[in-house]
């Protein structure tokens, strides 16, 4: 970078620094206006400043002599001390090394740590130490660490204690955000530790993650009971330092440096400390698991002590959105500066933390996330099927995840191009958290700018920027959704791990097109449908193992006799063969499963078309197609109990899906629900004006409710509305037929045997105009027409409105029989 | 490297014509000087014989200045002059320590300091490879030599904020702002 940039980027780093840090980039964003170059130098040099806080902050010497220090005292393995044969070493502890060692009379193995010769060589505060270690070890509770012995050979003094299988957790939080439970699991067994040793008038005095150890199997030891006194003592007489705070300790030797973030404000100053001490700096861990980092962080240890004993950390609640309710209450109580304002007992902190953990059991919440369209910032237009692309792709990865709800795709969409905000959304849509994501091109380089807004405070709970050559969009993809999934503090295991970053491709070029198709196949009418096909192929033709990009095409064959008219024969068998490509690359796509039960469904294999529902939900269970689909199967099989339960599901799934909001009207249509049905039309028609499939439903809401007049005009909206599509031709042909307008209902019958001809329309249509027109045996003959065709769409005649005055006909039972359908 | 003591008057004069006239011939031997001296000390505190008493680098620095000139008789500006370059020194010397380290471990030698523990200082939360820091810093000199000197000085000097602003002639919010601008550069080079 040149001079002149280089005093640029100053610039405005130091600038950004007097903003407050959630600002900041929203500040360098607009002082760094279109150069992007430039946004990334400071955005990074900002990111890297939060976290540098204590970098480089003790001066090299110190901390190279601290390095030398702690292996001064080596072992070797098989070496003795005492009757401990020294296995190997297991880490470096504050006090000194600690081995894996073999006790050879008890035939045990146990942990030596050998204490550095400047805490041990002062007698009393060493027997004092011995003494307080050992009535922690009497106490013989689990979740202290149980000492044998403490010994000295030769001239080093060492403390032997059970050999815990295990991680401190600090190694765990370097490694992993513990989920809700676990967090509560640790405090509760840390808090039974403490409230024992208070019992016994013991107090830790260094309650640290460094100093609990976690063993595979979940069970918690707090370590080193008493040890912190003999350090502090220890510091003080070896500075001849009397009435010692503990401030003159940091600023002199910087020994008990990283411990100060765990210490209480009573203790940092000095003062009087009482086992109200251990109850604070427990406050201060826990507070830590959760958000990640100590409450009063500063940018040197001196801040930090000031921040401890001057500032309110900011409440727990800020950083995660599902966090149960009490958790922030109790840990700001633990936290009080006021030692009478705390927790006065462990156990009165056990009491409650306990009870958070059974509300946390009752209420396994499930956070509800909206991931928001992405807004293409830059002027090129093709760069807008990308980002509605990757919005989707974001939701189907995210949906695959246990305890997390992800509003589906057409429920964000219509937000596309609006500006409103998180609280509005947040009560629209039911969620409590909004993805925004925004997506700048530049040439090749594609900049993806994320945010995570809690629906209700609107906080902004994490942002992220992602930059990345075009090339490398489908690693975007994954890292994002691992991103944000690990964002949103759900757990992990290793499985669902995989589930998100799955890919289905490696091929960019691929995954461009199938983007497209969707983008086109979202659309649903027959032009678009159409487009989509030609994508899909294309996806496919440039990765020929591209599950995904069948199912697209699946999708689009199995939905062509209703959009495009195709008939079954020429659609279904393409779009059978193009789901199983799908399941012979990966059988654990529900996508394809949902495909296959619409398809089976089509072809009047009703018990493996439920199979594959069943399947499809099983495999993913947040995919509100295969709710919706499998409620219109349901329907066919005179189950409408069960198929209100799943477009109900669907529903909450997509809330703002116009096919959805129709499906749901039919239910209750079908189950003589006339007022719901009405009701959720209404609300449903509030949201989508124009979507005609709603007009549709609310004329059959009419019809039911004997408003005639209502019913036409309705029926005539929706097939304005949608071009004069085949299906909402024939509800206005049938509604005129009803209400006495039979010239306008044989025209439009004409109009639809004309399409028919073309191979353009579905006879069944034609049949319902009949039946309005009360001509049965020209009815049965259109569905007799349609059975030897195997028309996806007979079902209709049982499950529409419009065919039930032939239900009592032999013949309908007769087409039930022969179809294999129940009555 | 010689341990022989430096008549006090031969630094001063060193000192004295290196600070007013940047002489370089001046500056050499006081380079040699210093850097002799230093060493001395540092290398008694990585043996650990000081160890337990205080570890505070600036106190090292200090004494090796007392040591070195006679206060009195030095202009101000040689005093700033000499910490300047004792933390140009403190650097080059750690910097050989953690090397020669490397070497022990390298060359096989029964060595009871593993090449971790010599070289990887917990200079934040995380470990660091002091080799590496010393790297980037040296990029980060050729950047703005200005941000580097002022790692020098309070990171291997051990220097505070007032003493830098001192030695370097600035405000001590000059020096606030960019130890907080080096010390993000460089986080950023060593976690990239």
């Amino acid at each position: 970078m040149p001079d002149e940039s280089w005093q640029r980027v100053r610039e405005i780093f130091d600038s950004a620094l007097l903003v407050k840090p959630e600002e900041r980039r929203k500040f360098i964003r607009n002082a760094c206006a279109d150069d992007y170059a430039l946004f990334d130098e400071v955005d990074t040099l900002l990111a890297s400043h939060e976290s540098s806080e204590s970098f480089m902050e003790t001066p090299a010497i110190a901390e190279m002599a601290y390095a030398i220090e702690g292996t001064g005292k080596k072992l070797e393995n098989g070496s003795r001390l005492g009757h401990y044969e020294i296995i190997e070493p297991i880490g470096t502890g504050g006090m000194g090394e600690v081995y894996l060692a073999r006790d050879q009379m008890l035939d045990r193995q146990v942990a030596v740590k050998i204490l550095n010769e400047r805490f041990s060589d002062d007698e009393s505060n060493l027997s004092r130490f011995i003494r307080e270690a050992q009535t922690a070890s009497a106490l013989n509770h689990p979740n202290i660490l149980v000492i044998h012995e403490i010994g000295a050979c030769e001239d080093a003094q060492f403390i032997v204690s059970e050999f815990i299988e295990g991680k401190t957790l600090r190694q765990i939080l370097k490694e992993e955000k513990l989920n809700f439970p676990e967090v509560l699991d640790v405090s509760i067994q840390i808090a039974n530790a403490l409230s024992a040793a208070h019992d016994a008038h013991l107090i830790h005095r260094d309650i640290k993650p460094e100093n609990i150890m976690i063993r595979p199997d979940g069970l918690v030891k707090v370590l080193d009971f008493g040890l912190a006194k003999l350090i502090e003592q220890k510091n003080r007489s070896s500075l001849g330092l009397d009435n010692s705070t503990a401030l003159n300790n940091i600023s002199a030797e910087g020994m008990i440096l990283g411990t100060v973030n765990y210490m209480s404000p009573e203790q940092a100053k000095g003062d009087f400390v009482d086992e109200r001490t251990d109850i604070f700096s427990l406050g201060v861990v826990i507070y830590e698991m959760i958000a990640g980092h100590a409450p009063f962080d500063g940018e040197s240890t001196w801040e930090t002590v000031a921040n401890l004993i001057n500032d309110e950390p900011k409440s727990l609640s800020t950083f995660a959105i599902n966090l149960p309710e009490e958790l922030p209450r109790i840990v700001s109580k633990m936290l009080r500066k006021n030692m009478d304002e705390r927790y006065q007992t462990a156990k009165g902190l056990l009491i409650d933390l306990k009870n958070a953990n059974q509300d946390l059991e009752f209420n396994d919440k499930l956070l509800i996330v909206a991931v928001m369209p992405f807004v293409n910032e830059s002027s090129n237009a093709d760069v807008e099927y990308l980002s509605d692309g990757m919005t989707e792709t974001l939701i189907r990865s995210l949906s695959q995840l246990p305890n997390l709800y992800v509003k589906a795709h057409s429920s964000v969409i219509r937000y596309k191009g609006e500006t409103a905000d998180a609280q509005t959304i947040g009560k629209e849509l039911d969620v409590q958290a909004i993805l925004n994501g925004r997506v700048v091109q530049h040439g090749e380089q594609l900049t993806l700018t994320l945010e995570l807004v809690d629906a209700r405070s609107e906080n902004v709970i994490w942002s992220e920027q992602y930059d990345r050559e075009q090339t490398d969009l489908i690693s975007l993809q994954s890292e994002i959704a691992l991103d944000v999934s690990q964002k949103l503090r759900t757990k992990l295991s290793g499985a669902d791990e995989a589930k998100v970053t799955k890919n289905y491709t490696a091929n960019r070029e691929a995954y461009k097109f199938y983007m497209r198709g969707r983008f086109y196949w979202n659309k649903r009418t027959a032009e678009n449908i159409r487009k989509a096909i030609e994508q899909f192929k294309e996806a496919v033709d440039k990765d020929p193992n591209y599950a995904l990009a069948y199912v697209g095409l699946a999708d689009c064959y199995a939905i062509s006799q209703e959009y495009l008219g195709t008939p079954t024969s020429e659609a279904l068998p393409q779009a059978k063969a193009y789901a199983n490509r799908a399941l012979e690359i990966d059988d654990s796509l529900g996508e394809a499963h949902t495909t296959l039960g619409l398809i089976n469904r089509s072809l009047w294999n009703w018990a493996e078309a439920e199979k594959e529902f069943k399947r499809a939900i099983e495999l993913n269970r947040n995919y509100p197609t295969a709710h919706h689909w499998y409620c219109r199967f349901l329907r066919a099989m005179g189950r409408p109990d069960e198929a209100l339960a799943e477009i109900k599901r669907a529903n909450e799934l997509d809330p703002l899906s116009g096919v959805i909001l129709g499906n749901l009207v039919q239910v209750y249509l079908q189950l003589g629900e006339v007022d719901a049905a009405f009701e959720q039309c209404r609300k449903a028609i509030e949201l989508y004006p124009n979507y005609p499939g709603l007009h549709n439903s609310l004329s059959y809401v009419y019809l039911k409710q004997g408003r005639t007049a209502e019913a036409l005009a309705e029926a005539q909206k929706a097939v304005e509305l949608s071009n004069r599509a085949n299906g909402h031709l024939s509800l206005l042909g049938y509604v005129c037929a009803v209400s006495g307008n039979r010239n306008k209902a044989l025209a439009i019958v004409k109009e639809l045997e004309e399409r028919y001809q073309k191979r353009q329309a579905d006879g069944i249509d034609i049949a319902g105009i009949h039946t309005g027109l009360g001509n049965k045996d020209q009815a049965f003959e259109w569905i007799e027409k349609q059975f030897q065709n195997h028309s996806s769409e007979l079902m209709a005649v049982k499950t529409e409105p419009v065919f039930e005055p032939l239900r009592s006909d032999p013949r309908y039972k007769d087409l039930l029989r022969r179809m294999n359908l129940p009555e | 490297m010689t341990e022989k003591a430096h008549p006090v008057s031969q630094i001063t004069e060193q000192l004295q014509n290196w600070g007013k006239k940047h002489d370089t011939e001046a500056g050499n031997v006081l380079l040699q000087l210093v850097y002799d001296e230093l060493h001395r000390q540092a290398h008694g505190y990585l043996r650990k014989e000081r160890v337990g008493h205080t570890l505070q680098t600036t106190a090292l620095v200090h004494e090796a200045y007392l040591k070195l000139a006679d206060q009195k008789s030095v202009a101000w500006e040689g005093r700033s002059h000499f910490y300047a370059l004792a933390a140009t020194m403190m650097r080059r010397i750690l910097i050989d320590y953690a090397k020669s380290k490397h070497r022990v471990r390298r060359g096989g030698v029964n060595s009871d300091l593993p090449l971790e523990d010599a070289l990887t200082v917990a200079v934040s939360d995380a470990d660091f490879d002091l080799l590496e820091l010393d790297e980037a810093l040296t990029r980060l000199a050729e950047k703005d030599g200005h941000l580097a000197k002022v790692v020098e000085l309070r990171f291997f000097s051990g220097l505070d904020v007032v003493d830098t602003a001192e030695v370097l002639g600035v405000s001590e919010s000059t020096v606030k702002r960019d130890w907080a601008m080096a010390k993000a550069w460089l986080h950023r080079e060593l976690t990239q």
